[in-house]
């Protein structure tokens, strides 16, 4: 066992958190979470150099008996699935404390507090190699995610964070009953890749199967539990907003990638046209109701709901292009819907309205914003060129082999997120310069620059040239695909 | 019996002798020590608790059953006492602050404690009906006088008479069905009795025998359908005595059920059955009723119903496992209700009672201290990682899936969703509103130190449970 780099990568923010506690002044808090978001990056940086991108198997791995009597290891390790993430979340996390800088006025310190503590939960979550521990870091986001909406959020914000909390933690419940069932069945370990080694019988799968389901389709969340996604995106403070669209809900995609596929092969290739068709509601569905919105974070939530559908899909055409693609897209959806929250906060900050009826002619008025919320909003309806075009292109063709008719429910709602968008463009930035009158606009200062240009440089770069970013997930999907379908061939 | 017997008998129940020949000391010694000396009362009722753990401590390296078959010193009995003496010594710490503000200046009140601690010791180590019903006695006896101690108070009069009508009913019960298994086998010892059920298990006197001694045992916990004494008696008695009877007394009340339930009757009748009734109905009826309160000490008396039926959860899952499940987790209720008391009990000073949870609006702002510990407290009650509440319940879910109940263990988890709600509703409060007025916690360093303690137990037996849960699962019986 070399170096613990994930733990230290995990415990960096906890501990930051720790210090903040003692901290007075609020401006001393707000330097200090920065730096050590900032510091949690650059070691996830170098996890990602020295990461091996020709194996599937876990990296970086660790392990030390943490209750023996009844199997459970603090275990930690990162493989291609899971590594993406680990960066994400530690990118968003530096985003986030940029982005609360001057929006959080009240308790600073404790916000700050609740943010680091969030994001070195998130970051257990995709390193867990150990079932107990995951659902251990899983069920306590519940705690921070509460606070941060419950006490800095908007008006609504009560009824929100209860609605997030009762839903999200029904859903875990149940997958908490699965993991116990899986556990027993499994000899009494709760070491995930051991789980995933061993062949269950198909009915104990399918029960295993609809318990995650719950679990991971409300965190996605999939249509019909998606109802607390949009309350509790418009209530957020924008820190909140980005940690849910960015990490929360990939985490339960990774779900079904880390559990339900590897682990049951035969219940979720049975399952998998049912899977395909609730992915292709969502994206209509999701696309449709982002259609009439007039609030922008309810349309950037509801297309939230659309893109995830997107991932699904992808995971659940169950071959190679439809996962490099799902998780491609994972990643991309956490980089610009990310982007997108940022750009709602920080034009909110200004004028306190997220009417898209109050606003027009941006453009006049702040040049440099409505630039880069070109870029994000191209980005998000997929044109060449960005992120999401690579990760789309890569669902679709994968979603196209499976299922002929979702695919093209999947073009249908592409084309959906292109009207949504483009309108919210043109009614936003374009048009008669009518919000200059109503309101004092500054443009982006350096502060909120800094939070944007990462995020612009990755939809760049991974729209211009994915390889390297495809390469690090490559050999785990490729190791994946062959689990699933050496087992669930039997269906 | 012997006189090598007896000595060794005496020997074995030494811990039990020390405590009440020391409430009897203090009985005497109290008269002689002037008003407003509290101190000294709890210096000396926590030194005397102190020589019986040592004692308890002593005695734990072997098993040593005593008076001819109706006591017994084991692994069992032994963690049931140090979870008796933790819930009994924060009562004391707790309690000088809070009986100087309520006005309770006697010493009886420190010498009913110790010897309602006295009886639970006896429950523990009871392996006879007769010697279950002394210590059950023993223990309820005291309860009763201490729920009414707040003698201007209506309600809690009011509670004491109510506790000692149910209660007295609910031990004629019991009485009952103890004479009716020893007219059918002829014994009330434990085991005994187990080995002459095994010939016919259907044995319709016998079966009414298992169900009045269930339902006598039931009401001590606070189970459904006698639990109605226990939101009354919770709101009226002063708030320390209910703090010690939610952790203390329905411990002791489960021990002896540990010890009835799974030893004899359970290979030889499906009194599991009744108990999985019981344990959903309670865990349904704690978890919905408490939705809609509004006053703290009844809001915890649901809740101590609704951890009551999880528990049971795990009396109904048996084996080892089952009863190392429900002995962890009343161990870690114990603190966490304690601690969750222990604040509540910091809030009342002065005129301010603290009952109400809206008394707590915006609590936070103001203390974020004592804040955080009350969200680590409600938390932990709700069962969220990674405080101990959590572990607990996962612990009796393993249990439960691992004998097959998994139908069960979903209902158990749905129900906790449900009770998280009226826990979570609280932390809204204190967190996310705005303060209406000044908070003046009567924070002394003895309170202090309650929550410290039972602080640290709430986090530390949450992150790092496998010494705890090496100590239950050593200490199950007959293993």
């Amino acid at each position: 066992m070399g170096f613990p780099l994930l733990s230290l990568i995990i415990f960096t923010p906890a501990a930051g958190a720790a210090v903040l506690m003692f901290l007075r002044s609020d401006e001393a808090a707000r330097w200090t979470a920065l730096g050590v978001t900032m510091l949690d990056l650059a070691l996830c940086v170098a996890m990602l150099a020295s990461f091996d991108t020709d194996t599937h198997q876990m990296q970086f791995t660790e392990s030390r008996p943490w209750v023996p009597a009844l199997g459970i290891t603090y275990a930690l390790g990162v493989d291609g699935i899971s590594a993406l993430f680990v960066f994400l979340t530690a990118l968003l996390g530096w985003v986030c404390v940029l982005a609360s800088w001057v929006a959080i006025e009240r308790s600073v310190k404790e916000f700050m507090v609740s943010l680091l503590v969030m994001q070195a939960l998130m970051l257990g979550v995709f390193c867990a190699l150990d079932l107990f521990m995951f659902y251990v870091f899983w069920e306590a986001m519940l705690i921070p995610m509460y606070l941060i909406i419950g006490v800095w959020g908007g008006n609504g914000r009560v009824y929100a964070a209860i609605k997030f909390f009762l839903y999200t933690l029904a859903g875990s419940l149940l997958f908490l009953i699965g993991v116990i069932v899986l556990y027993l069945q499994g000899g009494k370990t709760f070491d995930i890749l051991a789980l995933t080694a061993q062949d269950l019988p198909f009915p104990v799968q399918s029960f295993l199967f609809f318990a995650f389901l719950v679990a991971f389709a409300v965190k996605v969340p999939m249509v019909p539990v998606h109802t607390w996604l949009p309350d509790a995106h418009v209530q957020a403070p924008t820190a909140g907003s980005i940690i849910l669209a960015g990490v929360l809900l990939k985490m339960g995609a990774y779900g079904f990638l880390r559990f339900s596929l590897p682990m049951l092969p035969e219940a979720s290739v049975h399952y998998s046209t049912l899977m395909l068709a609730l992915s292709a509601l969502a994206i209509v569905y999701g696309g449709l109701l982002a259609l009439a919105q007039d609030d922008l974070k309810k349309l950037v939530a509801y297309s939230s709901i659309s893109h995830m559908g997107f991932v699904t899909l992808g995971i659940f055409a169950l071959n190679f292009r439809g996962l490099e693609g799902a998780i491609l897209q994972m990643f991309n959806h956490g980089v610009t819907t990310g982007a997108l929250f940022l750009f709602v906060g920080l034009i909110y900050e200004r004028t306190h309205t997220r009417s898209i009826a109050d606003y027009g002619g941006l453009m006049k008025v702040a040049p440099v914003y409505t630039v880069f919320l070109a870029l994000f909003t191209l980005s998000s309806m997929a044109l060449p060129g960005t992120n999401s075009f690579v990760g789309e292109l890569l669902v679709l063709s994968g979603g196209f082999a499976a299922n002929l008719a979702v695919g093209a429910a999947a073009v249908f709602g592409a084309l959906l997120g292109a009207a949504y968008l483009l309108g919210m463009y043109r009614n936003v930035a374009l048009g008669p310069a009518s919000v200059g009158a109503r309101f004092k606009i500054r443009d982006v200062n350096g502060r909120e620059m800094t939070a944007i240009l990462p995020l612009a440089l990755f939809v760049l770069w991974v729209g211009l040239y994915p390889k390297p970013f495809l390469n690090i997930i490559d050999a785990s999907v490729k190791h994946l695909l062959a689990q699933v379908h050496s087992k669930g061939s039997g269906q | 019996m012997t006189e090598a017997a007896l000595f060794e008998s005496i020997l074995a129940s030494l811990p039990e002798i020390v405590v009440v020949t020391g409430a009897c000391v203090l009985l005497i010694l109290g008269q002689f020590v002037p008003k407003g000396q509290a101190y000294f009362l709890v210096c000396a009722s926590i030194a005397i608790v102190l020589i019986a753990v040592l004692g308890t401590l002593m005695l734990a390296n072997e098993v040593r059953p005593a008076y001819a078959g109706m006591f017994i010193v084991d692994r069992f009995a032994t963690f049931f006492k140090l979870l008796f003496y933790i819930a009994t010594v924060l009562t004391f710490l707790l309690s000088p602050k809070y009986a100087d503000i309520e006005g309770i200046q006697s010493s009886e009140y420190y010498v009913l404690l110790l010897l309602a601690l006295s009886g639970m010791m006896i429950m523990a180590s009871a392996t006879d009906l007769l010697s279950i019903y002394v210590g059950l006695e023993l223990m309820v006896l005291c309860t009763y006088v201490l729920t009414g101690f707040l003698r201007q108070q209506r309600r809690s009069n009011e509670a004491a008479l109510k506790y000692v009508i149910l209660g007295a009913v609910s031990t004629g019960i019991f009485l009952y069905g103890v004479s009716l298994i020893y007219g059918l086998t002829g014994t009330t010892q434990l085991d005994a009795v187990a080995a002459a059920v095994t010939g016919d298990p259907l044995d319709p006197g016998l079966l009414l025998a298992v169900v009045f001694i269930v339902a006598g045992l039931v009401f001590k916990v606070g189970a459904v359908p006698f639990h109605m004494w226990l939101p009354d008696v919770y709101e009226g008695a002063p708030m320390t005595i209910t703090a010690f009877m939610s952790a203390g007394p329905k411990a002791a009340g489960f021990a002896v059920i540990l010890r009835v339930f799974l030893n004899p009757l359970v290979a030889s009748s499906h009194v599991w059955i009744i108990v999985a009734v019981i344990a959903v109905a309670t865990m349904a009826l704690g978890s919905f009723v408490a939705l809609v309160q509004d006053n703290f000490k009844r809001l915890l008396a649901y809740s101590s119903i609704a951890h009551a039926g999880f528990a049971l959860f795990g009396v109904v899952a048996g084996g080892a496992d089952g009863i190392a499940s429900v002995m962890l987790y009343l161990l870690i209720y114990a603190f966490m209700t304690l601690g969750i008391f222990a604040t509540v009990i910091m809030m009342r000073n002065g005129d301010f009672s603290g009952e109400i949870i809206e008394d707590y609006t915006g609590f936070a702002k103001l203390h974020p201290a004592l804040a955080l510990l009350m969200l680590l407290y409600l938390f932990s009650l709700a069962g969220i990682p990674p405080t101990a509440g959590f572990f607990a319940k996962f612990y009796v879910l393993v249990a439960l899936v691992e004998r097959g109940f998994v139908m069960l263990a979903v209902i158990a988890v749905l129900l906790s969703a449900v009770a998280a709600y009226f826990y979570i509703r609280i932390v809204m409060v204190i967190y996310m509103r705005e303060p209406e007025r000044a908070f003046d916690p009567a924070l002394t360093p003895l309170v202090r130190a309650t929550l410290a303690l039972t602080a640290a137990a709430t986090i530390g037996i949450g992150l790092f449970p496998a010494w705890f849960l090496r100590l239950a699962q050593q200490s199950v019986f007959g293993g």
